[in-house]
């Protein structure tokens, strides 16, 4: 029974994970009238669904890298298989309920901060309250990038930097290649790379994001005994991820995709391209060499390089601003409410303490939607010209770019 | 502190892939454009030139090198989620097991 709570939490975070980042692939493009919003939710959708059936390598040790609940194979410490898994699980349904909850409450202030690092929080948050601070794997032993310093602060300091200096560059250049051309004829022309390098994006963000959620539910598994395999991931849990987080991409953050398309720079179609280049470039980069990073960090990094490298461009430095401070607060905001809930999970005990915890993210879940519905963002005015508030749409006509398109 | 000596070491090769696909792929795709444009004349020109056919030809390159190295950048996405590596020892890249 709290393993179905564990899985069915662990989908849920999969979920806003993918309705959350649609913007970091598709903003720009939907932004510039490249795609029409639904055709481009659609298409960043069957993307992240083909990306995620992808990603077969062993997701088993994400979770190694931050909390030490599991040894160097991914298997969970035998002290946490007592009572058929219980402590483990009520760590990770506790980790998983303080991703979500961050997750919803920054998509309903319009800000694209990081799902990874909103997962990573949870489950730190929650290690602390259940193992105290030696529960957490800080700097890891020294040999390689490791641990809470290594894989999630560090990362998070450069990602945003390489790309952002990466879409400037590549803007500039743009810019200077292309003089003499007609606004026109290189606004259509570069839609189509537009189009192209969102796609990769899309591609790489199913691959790298649906597998942390497939390794927390396989160590859920393996630690209530249902599931005995280190090196695989059962064919179902690969199914239900790959299904939830194209699922969550297709309703689209619309408050994210308008806060990063419009918010930040008014971007054109050569930027958009040149920002969702480097967004990939960065990304796969990176995951070569075994870096672990939030494709959130790089994309809004990007974006902004991109209106930087554009002489006269228009960039809201007020608003990357805000982004940074949601950045910086992730961490922490998420791991508080991680460690809450394990507290309350721990005090009740048992089946009642896991149902009292997924009960109190269904509330506030929805209580976060419904507040949504008041300034509700979709697709029909994704576009319209930025008012200066974060996560509010302006009323009245729908932008040039959209009926344009 | 090896984290920090680590993540920097790691930054600068990063960087250095990325610039060279990700800024240097979208100016390959820019001088297609200009190319193109070259090549159509007309309006598609601030000088409204007369076209140039080969300009055509030039673009047609350049778009279709962007094209393949986005391709093998998918080629390459897949072969690692399949716990393989690309390869070029044959210049061609040919998939082969990691750590090969």
């Amino acid at each position: 029974m709290i393993l179905a709570l564990v899985v069915v939490t662990a989908l849920g975070f999969d979920f806003t994970n993918g309705f959350h980042d649609t913007g970091n692939a598709m903003a720009t493009s939907i932004a510039t009238g490249a795609l029409k919003p639904k055709v481009a939710v659609g298409l960043s959708a069957v993307l992240n669904l083909v990306g995620a059936f992808l990603s077969v390598e062993v997701a088993l040790t994400v979770t190694n890298a931050v909390i030490k609940v599991q040894g160097a194979d991914g298997a969970p410490k035998p002290e946490f298989l007592a009572d058929q898994g219980v402590p483990l699980l009520l760590i990770v349904l506790a980790g998983l309920v303080g991703g979500i909850v961050w997750n919803m409450a920054t998509w309903l202030l319009g800000l694209p901060s990081s799902s990874s690092h909103a997962l990573f929080g949870g489950l730190i948050g929650a290690a602390i309250a259940a193992l105290g601070f030696g529960g957490v794997n800080w700097v890891g032993d020294g040999s390689k990038l490791d641990g809470v310093v290594g894989k999630v602060i560090l990362p998070a300091l450069f990602s945003p930097v390489v790309a952002g200096v990466v879409a400037g560059i590549g803007t500039w250049l743009i810019f200077r290649i292309t003089a003499g051309v007609a606004q026109r004829f290189r606004e259509t022309g570069f839609r189509w790379g537009q189009i192209g390098s969102a796609s990769l994006v899309s591609l790489a963000h199913g691959t790298n994001d649906a597998q942390k959620t497939m390794g927390v539910i396989t160590l859920a598994l393996i630690a209530s005994g249902h599931w005995q395999s280190t090196t695989g991931i059962p064919f179902w849990v690969k199914l239900a991820c790959a299904l939830a987080i194209a699922a969550g991409t297709y309703i689209g953050g619309w408050r994210v995709i308008r806060t990063l398309g419009k918010g930040l720079v008014e971007i054109s179609s050569p930027q958009g391209m040149a920002a969702e280049s480097a967004s990939a470039a960065t990304i796969l980069a990176s995951s070569h060499l075994g870096f672990a990073l939030s494709t959130t960090h790089v994309a809004t990094g990007a974006i902004l390089g991109s209106g930087v490298g554009r002489r006269g461009a228009t960039v809201r430095w007020g608003v990357a601003g805000r982004m940074v401070i949601a950045w910086l607060i992730t961490l922490p905001s998420a791991a508080a409410v991680g460690a809450v809930m394990w507290w309350i999970g721990h005090l009740l005990g048992g089946l009642a303490g896991s149902l009292v915890v997924f009960g109190i993210l269904v509330v506030s879940a929805a209580g976060m939607y419904l507040r949504s519905r008041k300034t509700a963002v979709h697709a029909g005015n994704v576009n319209n010209e930025w008012d200066g508030k974060v996560g509010i749409p302006a009323t009245g006509e729908t932008s040039k770019e959209l009926t344009r398109a | 502190m090896h984290n920090i000596s680590l993540a920097l070491d790691g930054a600068w090769k990063v960087l250095l892939v990325s610039l060279a696909l990700g800024a240097g792929l979208p100016a390959l795709f820019a001088i297609g454009i200009k190319a193109m444009a070259f090549g159509t004349g007309g309006d598609a020109e601030t000088d409204h030139a007369a076209p140039h056919p080969v300009g055509r030809v030039v673009a047609m390159v350049c778009f279709a090198v962007v094209v393949a190295v986005a391709l093998l950048g998918i080629l390459f996405i897949v072969a690692s989620g399949m716990g393989k590596a690309l390869s070029f020892e044959h210049i061609y890249p040919t998939i082969v097991d990691k750590g090969h």
